[in-house]
């Protein structure tokens, strides 16, 4: 397997997406068969080292999954290079800051 | 590259199997939930500060049965496409159904929300 080929793409996206469908499930069972959820649990859960290392891997496979999503989409449909390129780029530096974001949010509530 | 070929493309009147709706779905639904993100991580962090309220306003019950329905069919369709992946409804008839359940389920989802 070439993993620097586009398959490396289609094998970041599908093992994310079961990061997430994991995350998913969990969540969803947690809201329907747990007891209601109120702010003050949810902050305490977050606050645990433990509850944040998962946050941290939900956050890398929900951004790696919309990496390879928005790449698609731009190689699929935007066709002059330039613009193609600037919009890769400009895709790679929001979700890139967005992680950062997030990871920053995350680690200094559980700190 | 030289012959010319005919070139049917009127989206208006072609029309489309429902795995392909199922399939270009799945691609919307994708791309409106990356442009949400921005809102996404705003809202963990507000949710985190315990500046968090988790009332819907009225004119933002749309878009976010919208998101609901983004989310949901992203979900389902996403499962569907892992499944065949792997060979698990793959032939034709199984397909067609799966995708057939999925818009359905993922409408329910949205719609849902916005009587909710």
């Amino acid at each position: 397997m070439n993993l620097l080929s586009g398959q490396r793409a289609f094998v970041v996206q599908r093992l994310s997406a079961l990061v997430l469908l994991a995350f998913v499930a969990a969540g969803a069972a947690r809201l329907a068969f747990g007891s209601p959820v109120t702010l003050a649990q949810w902050q305490a859960w977050a606050a645990q080292p433990f509850a944040a290392a998962a946050l941290l891997v939900l956050s890398a496979a929900l951004f790696a999954h919309a990496w390879v999503g928005v790449r698609d989409v731009l190689l699929d449909y935007v066709r002059p290079f330039a613009l193609r390129l600037s919009l890769l780029a400009a895709a790679a530096a929001g979700l890139l800051l967005l992680a950062a974001w997030t990871a920053l949010v995350l680690v200094s509530h559980a700190l | 590259m030289g012959r010319a070929r005919p070139v049917f493309l009127n989206l208006l009147q072609i029309r489309f199997p429902v795995g392909a709706i199922a399939s270009i779905g799945h691609r919307i639904s994708g791309v409106l939930l990356v442009l949400m993100l921005p809102f996404a991580v705003l809202a963990l962090d507000r949710s985190l500060r315990g500046e968090a309220s988790f009332a819907i306003a009225g004119w933002m019950r749309l878009p976010a049965a919208l998101l609901a329905w983004a989310a949901a069919h992203h979900l389902f369709a996403g499962i569907r496409h892992l499944l065949t992946d792997v060979g698990i409804g793959a032939s034709l008839p199984a397909a067609r159904a799966s995708a057939y359940a999925a818009l359905l389920a993922a409408g329910a989802v949205g719609l849902l929300f916005l009587v909710s």
